[in-house]
C-alpha cells in the first residue's frame, strides 16, 4: 500500500496523462493501421476476389445492365459488418482496395458506414459474321505470306552460309 | 430554471451500463480502457453503473445470441427513460463474422433504436469516446423531446 | 414567531438543509476530483455530485412490481431527513444550532438511523442483489459501531473531567472544554482516538475500500440496485451530506479548540477542515486501496480499528 501512497501523493503535483482528445483533433493511428475502407473504383477490374475472400460478407455488388452492352457495377462495403482483416486489400490485383488509417466510424444512420465506388465496364468487341472472318484470315494469310517472301529476297541477297547448309544437309 | 439545469446536466452526467450479448471480449476490453487515465472518460461525467435502472447510456456489445437475447430485452426493458443506446463494434449491427449463423439472432436494430453506432473491430477508444459523447448530446435532446 | 423563524432557518438554511448539501456537494466534488489527480488523469468537474443529482431526479422513476411502494418511495426521504437532523446538532465550532445533554447518543441514533433507512428502500425493492447488499451493509455496520462508540466514549471522558458524572455526551461541552484547553486532537492519549475516528469516517460514510454494500461490479450497486429517479437521487444527495456531517463530527469532537470565536471565520474554518479531513480519511484509502473483502472489512475494524480506540479510551479513563 505504501509504494502506491507514495506514487499517488506525487500524481498530484504532475500534469495529467490523459488525452485531450474530444476537444481538438482526435490522434493519428499508429503506423500499419486497418481503418475504414478505400476503395477506387477505377482500378477495378471486377474479378470479384474481395467478396470471395471476406469472411463477414461485407461486400455487396449489383450490377445494372446499360445500353450497348456495358455494365455498371457497383461496390459497396458495409463499415459496420467489416472486421479489418485487410484480406480483400491483399487479394486485390488491381490494388484499388487500401485501408486507411481512419478509426473514427462513428454513425447515426446506416449511410455513416457506407463505402461504394460504381465504374463502368465497357462492353466487349462485337462478334464478327463469318464472312467477316474469312476475310480477316485471307488478309492475316497475305500479310504473313508477304512478309515470307520478303525474308526470302533478304536471304537471296547475302551468300549461304557453308557450315549452315551442311548441317542441314 | 430547474428544469433548464437538469437539460444540462443529462448530458454532463450519463452512466453507462454494458450489456455483452455474446461478444469475443475485445470491445468490452476497449469500453474498460475508455476509463483508464489515457482517456479518462469520468471528466465528461462518465461513470460505469452496475445496474440498468441507473443507467443512461446502454452500451451493447457481441451479436446477439440466442442465449442473450431474451436477457438483453428484458435488462432494456428495465432502463428508466429517457436513455441512449450504443452498439460497440461491428457485431450488434450485422453480426460481423458470426452473420448466418444459427446460433445468433441479430441484428440489434431488430429489439431497440440504436441511436449511435461504432465500427470497428474492435473500435479504437477515441472513437468509443466520441461515439459516447455523441449519444450524451442526444440523451439531452431525448429529456428536451419529453419534457414537450 | 422569532422563534420559530429560527427554527426555520436552522432547519432550511443554517447548519441545516441548505448549507449541508451545498457543502457535501463540495466535498464529495473535491474527493472526486483528487482521486482523479491522485490516479494522474483529469476527473470530472468539481461540481459532477450535483450534475448526478440533478440529471437523477430528471429520470424516469421505476417501481418494480415486487416492491413495497410506499417504503420503497419514502425510505430515502426519512434517511435524508434523519442526516439534516444530525446536522442540526453538530456545532459549527463556536455556533451551535440545538444542544442537548446527550448529543452524542442522538447523534450515533441517527447516523443508524440514516443506514437503517437504506436497508430498509432495499429490502423493500424486493431484489436480490439489494437483499446481498444489506446483509453486506449489516455486517459493515456492526463493523463500524464498535469502534466509532469507544471513540465517542473516549472524547466524553477527556471533555467530561470535572464533571459530575465524569462524562460528557454533550458536543457543546466538548467544544467548550477543547476552546479552554486546546484541541482535543492535540491531547497524546487521544490520537489513536483520532486515527480510529479517521478510518471509521469511509465506512461510515460508504466510501471506496470499505464500500462492500454497493460494490457495483460484484453485486449491481448492491443496495441501490433497484432504485431511479428522484428517490436514487436522494440517496445520492445523503451521501454527499453524509460525507459533510461526519467531517464536521470529527472537527467538532477533536479540532473543537480552533475555534476563533467568530461565526463566519469558524464556518470557513470548517469548510477548510472539513476538507482536509476528507482527503486524509477518503480520498487516499480511495485512491490506494482496492475494495476490501466483507470478512476483511469485519476483522479490520474489529481489531486495528477498534483497538486504536480502546486504547485511546482505556488511557483516558485512567487519567492519562
Amino acid at each position: 500500500m505504501f509504494p502506491y501512497l507514495k506514487r499517488a501523493l506525487s500524481n498530484l503535483f504532475r500534469p495529467a496523462v490523459t488525452e485531450k482528445f474530444p476537444a481538438g483533433e482526435p490522434p493519428k493511428a499508429a503506423e500499419g493501421y486497418r481503418g475504414r475502407i478505400s476503395y477506387d473504383p477505377t482500378l477495378c477490374v471486377n474479378c470479384g476476389m474481395c467478396m470471395r475472400v471476406c469472411a463477414p460478407q461485407c461486400m455487396t455488388r449489383t450490377i445494372k445492365p446499360l445500353e450497348g452492352g456495358a455494365q455498371e457495377i457497383t461496390l459497396t462495403f458495409d463499415q459496420s459488418s467489416c472486421t479489418f482483416c485487410r484480406l480483400c486489400a491483399d487479394f486485390c490485383a488491381r490494388k484499388a482496395i487500401t485501408l486507411t488509417d481512419d478509426y473514427m466510424i462513428v454513425g447515426t444512420q446506416p449511410e455513416d458506414f457506407i463505402v461504394s465506388g460504381t465504374f463502368i465496364k465497357k462492353a466487349p468487341p462485337p462478334k464478327l459474321t463469318p464472312e467477316q472472318l474469312a476475310e480477316l484470315k485471307a488478309k492475316a494469310e497475305a500479310a504473313k505470306a508477304a512478309k515470307a517472301a520478303a525474308e526470302a529476297a533478304k536471304a537471296a541477297e547475302e551468300p549461304a552460309d557453308p557450315a549452315c547448309s551442311a548441317d542441314n544437309g | 430554471m430547474i428544469q433548464k439545469l437538469i437539460d444540462k446536466s443529462m448530458s454532463k452526467s450519463p452512466w453507462i451500463f454494458h450489456i455483452n450479448a455474446g461478444s469475443c471480449n475485445g470491445c468490452d476490453i476497449e469500453l474498460v480502457s475508455v476509463l483508464t487515465p489515457r482517456y479518462d472518460a469520468e471528466r465528461l461525467g462518465f461513470r460505469l453503473t452496475g445496474t440498468p435502472r441507473q443507467a443512461d447510456i446502454v452500451v451493447v456489445s457481441g451479436p446477439i445470441t440466442l442465449q442473450t437475447r431474451d436477457r438483453l430485452v428484458r435488462t432494456l426493458a428495465q432502463v428508466p427513460e429517457p436513455f441512449c443506446v450504443v452498439s460497440l463494434g461491428s457485431c450488434p449491427r450485422s453480426g460481423n463474422v458470426f452473420k448466418g449463423s444459427y446460433a445468433i439472432d441479430g441484428p440489434l436494430e431488430k429489439y431497440v433504436h440504436v441511436d449511435v453506432s461504432v465500427g470497428g473491430c474492435t473500435p479504437k477508444p477515441e472513437a468509443v469516446v466520441a461515439a459516447l459523447a455523441k449519444a450524451a448530446e442526444i440523451l439531452a435532446e431525448k429529456r428536451k423531446e419529453m419534457r414537450k | 414567531m422569532t422563534q420559530f423563524l429560527m427554527t426555520a432557518f436552522h432547519v432550511l438554511v443554517f447548519p441545516g438543509a441548505l448549507f449541508c448539501v451545498v457543502i457535501g456537494i463540495l466535498l464529495a466534488g473535491i474527493d472526486r476530483k483528487l482521486v482523479a489527480r491522485m490516479q494522474n488523469r483529469v476527473g470530472p468537474p468539481l461540481l459532477q455530485p450535483l450534475y448526478d443529482v440533478l440529471k437523477c431526479w430528471g429520470k424516469e422513476t421505476i417501481v418494480p412490481r415486487h416492491a413495497r411502494r410506499g417504503l420503497f418511495l419514502y425510505a430515502p426521504l426519512v434517511g435524508f431527513a434523519a442526516l439534516i437532523t444530525t446536522a442540526l446538532f453538530i456545532p459549527v465550532l463556536s455556533y451551535t444550532a440545538y444542544s442537548t445533554g446527550g448529543d452524542l447518543v442522538v447523534i450515533l441514533y441517527l447516523l443508524t438511523l440514516a443506514s437503517v433507512t437504506m436497508m430498509v428502500g432495499a429490502a423493500a425493492s424486493g431484489s436480490p442483489f439489494a437483499g446481498v447488499g444489506l446483509s453486506r451493509e449489516m455486517v459493515a455496520m456492526i463493523s463500524y459501531e464498535l469502534p466509532f462508540v469507544l471513540v465517542l466514549l473516549a472524547v466524553g471522558k477527556v471533555a467530561g473531567e470535572g464533571s459530575a458524572l465524569g462524562c460528557t455526551f454533550s458536543l457543546q461541552t466538548i467544544v467548550n472544554w477543547q476552546a479552554a484547553n486546546g484541541s482535543i486532537l492535540f491531547h497524546w492519549s487521544m490520537i489513536p482516538a483520532a486515527i480510529a475516528m479517521l478510518m471509521v469516517i469511509p465506512c461510515e460514510i460508504g466510501m471506496h475500500p470499505f464500500d462492500v454494500a454497493e460494490a457495483e461490479t460484484e453485486i449491481c450497486e448492491g443496495m441501490l440496485a433497484e432504485y431511479s429517479g428522484a428517490p436514487l437521487a436522494v440517496f445520492k444527495l445523503s451521501h454527499c451530506v453524509k460525507m459533510y456531517v461526519m467531517t464536521a463530527l470529527f472537527c467538532a469532537m477533536f479540532l473543537g479548540g480552533l475555534s476563533t470565536g467568530i461565526v463566519v471565520l469558524d464556518v470557513l474554518l470548517v469548510i477548510v477542515l472539513c476538507t482536509v479531513v476528507t482527503f486524509v480519511s477518503m480520498t487516499v484509502p480511495h485512491a490506494v486501496c482496492a475494495r476490501l473483502k466483507v470478512e476483511q472489512v469485519f476483522k479490520f475494524y474489529w481489531t486495528v480499528v477498534a483497538g486504536l480506540a480502546a486504547i485511546s479510551a482505556i488511557l483516558v479513563w485512567f487519567g492519562l
